[in-house]
């Protein structure tokens, strides 16, 4: 069993998507053998009020009875935007969604904002994951209206490094780090942080060279299967999971990877 | 024929089933575990048998460049079901001196001599040194290299490159250069310094190239490394003489179905740049037939080696 910690639907609004609605991303699980797909709205990424996405999302998922066994919804939160904790509740105990998407960089606020940190206390002590991406798209192929996180510059992508003050802050909340793209070195502590804190990284992100190097670093129980569709192609997250040799990964580390992992982390 | 009919009437399909011990059966049906296990997956999708179902030529890819040596090629070309490597050694730093690039070469010629049934070499020179590129490309001709893979040092249409360009299209070898386009630098908007060589050839470049040689042949590098592809695809679509590669690091979706729609499928060359996960994944997940999938993995850069009678059987 697949379940993809990571997909979306909605709009990118600086290149057209393709498989962007449920229906469409539906289809693609059926012919790459995904079971459930945790998804978001990108639309929150870029409305103000992220509350319109999420209700847009809710809609969507309402509108056929397939969605309901093969979706997990995760709302967008700007703890910045007014009425916040309001759309929290809401999204949480009306709508069911199971975890929370935060972008404190297109949102323009610092992952240690005191706002952040009350927003992930919150999701802690309702027991769902926060999940943050290290980027959405490679910024060498940006858009000159996209946020100005340029690898290359003096304000680079994010790494790994950027997410563990939050970690630091709020220790005992469920955390997923979407898309890992550049550096993933760690310092001892800092590597000690992560393998003790309750997370998950997806496989669909390029600094994931060597799948079975990875997993001797971080540990079988930090990965989870995950696509960034309908962004990045659907399979790569998948290979970098089926293509493990045995003598890397065995039958039950393929299956924490493939479902065990989110299940255990999500709740489903 | 659907999916899997397609799977149950291949040859290959049935053979990755049997999964021999040779290197050969190795390289063409990969890991035999991965393969197993994965049946038990999905009833409905089998990723690494729809992996080692194609045979495959990485028309992009270095030794000793980065993430390790040759060894590193090979474990996951075995992984992949990568049956031939066109490996190079391009100077991405220093001057680039004839010493340099006898260096390179003689780099990609020792991992040859150690895996000589999956790596066939790409030469490098640097033009700016003209009469010892020349000779360069004549020893390594000689050795049995099959094509040109050049750096930033100099732009594709630069005039240094012509006699270098003449030459190749005499050999009928394919010139393979590095490319670039970010819409931020590089391409008209020079806002940011991300640190990229002013020299870095960018479509455009090659458009021009490409007019002026209609014979010569050439290899816009890597529509994957993080150059905006639909951009790249557009400005190359009146260019037949120019083809892509798929390597690089970014996956995007839609980026082969885009280039092989503006392209046509037979001027998309499958490579990886070592970045062999994303580059399998997005031939895979793209929406194209088995033909079109196979032309890009196989038949497209082999149809340009069999120019030179280089061609594999």
């Amino acid at each position: 069993m697949l379940i993809d910690i990571n997909a979306y639907v909605g709009h990118w609004p600086f290149q057209q998507l393709q498989y962007n609605t449920c229906e469409k991303l539906l289809k693609r699980m059926n012919q790459f053998g995904v079971a459930i797909s945790v998804i978001s709205n990108l639309n929150g990424i870029f409305y103000k009020n992220t509350q319109s996405a999420n209700e847009e999302l809710y809609e969507e998922l309402k509108s056929n009875k397939r969605f309901r066994d093969a979706f997990v919804p995760f709302a967008v939160i700007n703890p910045i935007y007014a009425g916040w904790r309001e759309d929290f509740d809401t999204c949480i105990n009306k709508m069911g969604m199971k975890g929370l998407r935060l972008y404190p960089k297109y949102h323009d606020y610092d992952i240690t904002d005191p706002a952040c940190i009350e927003l992930v206390k919150r999701a802690r002590d309702k027991g769902i994951p926060v999940a943050f991406n290290l980027r959405m798209i490679d910024s060498r192929q940006r858009s000159w209206m996209d946020i100005d996180y340029v690898v290359g510059t003096p304000k680079p992508e994010w790494n790994l490094k950027n997410i563990l003050p939050i970690i630091k802050a709020v220790p005992d909340a469920k955390f997923i780090i979407l898309n890992l793209a550049n550096a993933t070195k760690l310092a001892d502590e800092e590597m000690a942080l992560v393998k003790k804190t309750n997370l998950l990284i997806d496989t669909s992100g390029r600094s994931i060279n060597d799948m079975g190097v990875e997993l001797k670093n971080f540990g079988k129980e930090k990965f989870a299967f995950g696509t960034h569709s309908p962004i990045l192609d659907y399979v790569t997250g998948q290979l970098r999971i089926e293509s493990l040799y045995d003598t890397e990964a065995d039958a039950q580390t393929k299956e924490l990877l493939r479902s065990g992992n989110a299940k255990r982390l999500i709740g489903i | 024929m659907n999916r899997r009919k397609f799977f149950s009437s291949t040859a290959l399909s049935a053979a990755g089933a049997m999964l021999g011990n040779t290197l050969a059966a190795k390289t063409l049906r990969g890991n035999a575990a991965a393969t197993t296990e994965a049946t038990g997956t999905a009833a409905s999708y089998n990723l690494m048998k729809d992996v080692l179902k194609y045979r495959k030529l990485d028309a992009h890819v270095h030794v000793n460049l980065y993430h390790g040596g040759p060894e590193e090629n090979i474990k996951f070309a075995d992984r992949l079901g990568i049956e031939k490597l066109f490996i190079s050694r391009p100077i991405t730093s220093g001057p680039g001196t004839p010493q340099d690039f006898i260096e390179s070469n003689n780099i990609v010629l020792k991992a040859i001599k150690q895996y000589p049934d999956r790596f066939i070499g790409q030469f490098t020179v640097n033009v700016e040194h003209q009469q010892e590129s020349l000779v360069e490309i004549k020893r390594c001709v000689d050795l049995g290299m099959v094509g040109l893979k050049v750096y930033t040092q100099v732009k594709i249409n630069n005039p240094l490159f012509f006699p270098i360009v003449e030459k190749m299209a005499d050999l009928k070898m394919i010139i393979h250069m590095h490319a670039m386009l970010q819409l931020g630098l590089g391409g008209y908007r020079m806002k940011y310094d991300t640190k990229m060589r002013p020299n870095t050839s960018i479509p455009e470049d090659f458009v021009d190239i490409a007019r002026r040689y209609p014979e010569a042949m050439f290899q816009f590098a890597h529509i994957g490394a993080g150059c905006d592809w639909e951009y790249t695809c557009k400005m190359l679509k009146h260019s037949p003489n120019v083809y892509v590669d798929t390597s690089g690091s970014s996956n995007d979706e839609y980026m082969l179905d885009y280039a092989v729609k503006e392209l046509g499928e037979d001027r998309v060359f499958f490579g990886s740049d070592n970045c062999y996960y994303q580059s399998v994944g997005k031939v895979l997940a793209a929406n194209l037939t088995e033909t079109q999938k196979k032309k890009i993995f196989f038949d497209n850069y082999n149809r340009v080696l069999k120019k030179s009678g280089k061609n594999i059987a």
